[in-house]
């Protein structure tokens, strides 16, 4: 899929100094100090650390879900700060997108319904192209077979998919995958790492992914390491895991 | 998000949480169909009393003797105030007739066969029936052709009939009242309290042949109808009376008289507050049903919580604004509350129906009756209680960051 170039001295993402402390009857608890961080398009990084890190919290912070204490945060080089409650909407709502480790899917409700979601609160994509453009994204995790099932009667890995697809279908900048396998077993696990590898190399989606595991985390392209709330390391010095190769060890 | 994704959404909402909505609806019915049936039982209990003590004539009068002071209205049999020169002269006046006096008898038993009851026996003409606009149930009422020839014969009054004949049939058979025997010529529908009386206990006997065995020459009690104006009628009455029986009662102060005049305009008034009291008692009913109703909507909707606070989270995390989540929600609590109340009302008059159906086996007089303010009152209540303990947490929620929203357990 054709996807906007800005200027290529204009980063996707940028933080500067980025912090975040949650408060609790006057009690601070910082949990970022101070992340300076350049994501590029077409990247595949990995955001890893340990639990209290605070890696899910700087994935909330770059996903528009929260906002930061102190420090920058530009978007294609536009400040975020400022932006209005509706304008932080309208951003999720086109620029990026989810994978949740608890899939978070509509209960009782069709794949193809679910997909189409996010669409409902696109402000430009019209009515008429949403069952297209979600059977695309459907077919895309494989699951074309499946768009009329309800969630529940799936699979924990082909519900992670469907979450897949509906984070594809609005053609967002960057795809932020929470824990993604967090829920699954290897083998599932696998086929969504297969799938994320795929709209990297293949789609040339930005993707985000965030986890505590080195195994999972090896399937980007470049690691970030968090410790206690600091980038402790920035590397693209590794093995990278292949999740296509593995899947068909598997075989 | 257009407005028809919005009502799509909310229907998606409502039939993919089938449970939920339906013990949300639940509690809107309960609510809803215990306060239209409370208030439909309560105001078939109100028709039922007032039915027992409505039906004279607006322009009936009674004349009691006796002072306005001591037990109101009742006849005092032994005063001697009223006499047949009254209603002679009474005859004269031309702003009232149907002048019927009425002697009542000291009689303390009715018997047929074994069966007695006590009755309050009323010596009178056949105006008084008109005046108090009896129906005739079986047989006759009295005639002129009774009293000129003065005949022992008698009607009497629906619980008269039940106490000594129950399925018989009165008609031609004799009673005793007191030593003497009566043909039973009529039998009078039941007519309920009349001027504060129980007007289904009376026996009815010519007023001649009431006179030819105590040859009193006091009346009891005479009834008698307005021609025209009433209240000129009534003023009327009372100046005559006042003059004949020599009273100076310039300001019409009744505690003067002796004699008390009862008009169909008092018995509203004690009607009135009987009746207030009845819608007293049904809208304290109505209230309790309400804030039962009320707690059952509120809690279901508390309950419902949690789980629509992870989904606002979603509907958030992929781009809807809070004003998606606040209009989804409005138009879900509009629709549910709205289906629920319709079919509260349904279900409470058609409970209330089955109320009077039953009802009636025991008491002839109860009818159906609905009480129409307290179902826009209910409607009401579902409404702004399904609405606020809807839309309250998803505002709630709808504030929070999608973050916390997600996380929100």
């Amino acid at each position: 899929m054709p996807k906007k170039k800005t200027s290529p001295t204009v980063p996707l993402i940028e933080t500067q100094s980025l912090t975040k402390s949650y408060f609790s009857e006057e009690l601070e608890t910082p949990v970022l100090h101070g992340i300076d961080l350049t994501i590029s398009e077409e990247e595949f990084v990995s955001i890893m650390g340990p639990s209290g890190s605070g890696k899910s919290t700087l994935m909330h912070i770059l996903g528009f879900l929260d906002q930061p204490t102190t420090g920058k945060y530009l978007f294609r080089g536009e400040p975020t700060r400022t932006m209005t409650d509706d304008e932080l909407a309208a951003i999720r709502a086109t620029r990026v997108s989810f994978v949740f480790q608890a899939f978070n899917l509509l209960p009782r409700t069709t794949v193809l319904d679910n997909v189409m979601l996010p669409l409902l609160y696109h402000p430009t994509i019209p009515a008429s192209e949403r069952v297209e453009r979600s059977m695309n994204a459907i077919k895309s995790v494989d699951l074309e077979d499946r768009a009329l099932y309800y969630t529940n009667q799936l699979s924990g890995g082909q519900q992670q998919r469907v979450a897949i697809a509906r984070a594809l279908v609005t053609s967002p900048d960057v795809i932020f995958a929470d824990e993604p396998t967090g829920n699954l077993d290897s083998k599932s696990g696998n086929q969504v790492m297969e799938v994320l590898q795929d709209l990297h190399d293949e789609g040339g989606r930005t993707i985000i992914l965030v986890t505590h595991e080195q195994s999972t985390a090896a399937h980007a392209k470049r690691i970030i390491h968090l410790l206690d709330g600091n980038v402790s390391s920035d590397t693209k010095q590794f093995t990278q895991i292949n999740a296509k190769k593995n899947n068909n060890l598997k075989k | 998000m257009l407005i028809t994704d919005t009502f799509q959404a909310a229907q998606r909402s409502l039939l993919r949480n089938k449970s939920r909505s339906l013990l949300t609806m639940l509690g809107v019915i309960i609510g809803v169909g215990s306060v239209v049936l409370m208030t439909s039982v309560g105001a078939s209990m109100e028709k039922l009393i007032l039915g027992q003590i409505s039906s004279i004539g607006a322009q009936s009068m009674v004349i009691f003797p006796g002072t306005s002071e001591g037990a109101e209205g009742s006849i005092m049999a032994g005063f001697d105030s009223l006499t047949l020169e009254d209603v002679n002269a009474l005859e004269k006046l031309t702003t009232v007739n149907s002048i019927a006096p009425g002697i009542m008898m000291p009689v303390n038993a009715a018997t047929y066969g074994r069966e007695k009851t006590e009755p309050r026996v009323i010596g009178t003409v056949p105006n008084y029936f008109l005046n108090r606009e009896v129906t005739i149930e079986r047989g006759r009422l009295l005639e002129d052709s009774d009293i000129r020839a003065a005949r022992n014969v008698a009607v009497i009054g629906s619980e008269i009939v039940d106490d000594l004949f129950g399925r018989q049939n009165p008609i031609g058979k004799r009673i005793k009242l007191g030593a003497r025997s009566y043909e039973v010529i009529g039998t009078l529908e039941s007519i309920g309290t009349q001027f504060f009386q129980n007007a289904d206990e009376f026996v009815f006997i010519p007023m001649t042949t009431a006179r030819a065995q105590n040859a009193q020459k006091y009346v009891n009690i005479i009834s008698l109808q307005s021609v025209g104006d009433f209240d000129l009628a009534q003023s009327d009455v009372e100046s005559l009376l006042r003059r004949r029986h020599g009273i100076v009662n310039p300001d019409g102060d009744t505690d003067k008289d002796d004699f008390m005049v009862r008009t169909s305009a008092q018995a509203n008034d004690i009607l009135g507050a009987v009746s207030l009291g009845l819608t007293l008692f049904i809208t304290t009913v109505a209230g309790i049903s309400l804030i039962v109703g009320g707690i059952g909507i509120m809690n279901i909707m508390l309950v419902a919580v949690t789980e629509r606070t992870r989904e606002i989270g979603l509907r958030k995390a992929i781009g809807a604004k809070r004003r998606d989540i606040l209009l989804q929600f409005l138009v879900e609590a509009v629709v549910i509350t709205m289906v629920a109340g319709i079919i509260g009302i349904v279900c409470g008059i058609g409970l209330a129906a089955l109320t009077a159906a039953i009802a009636d086996k025991f008491l002839p007089t109860y009818d159906f009756a609905i009480s129409y303010p307290s179902i826009g009152v209910a409607f009401g209540m579902a409404f702004s209680v399904g609405l606020g303990f809807g839309i309250y947490p998803a505002r709630k929620a709808a504030m929070l960051s999608p973050m916390n929203a997600l996380r929100y357990e």
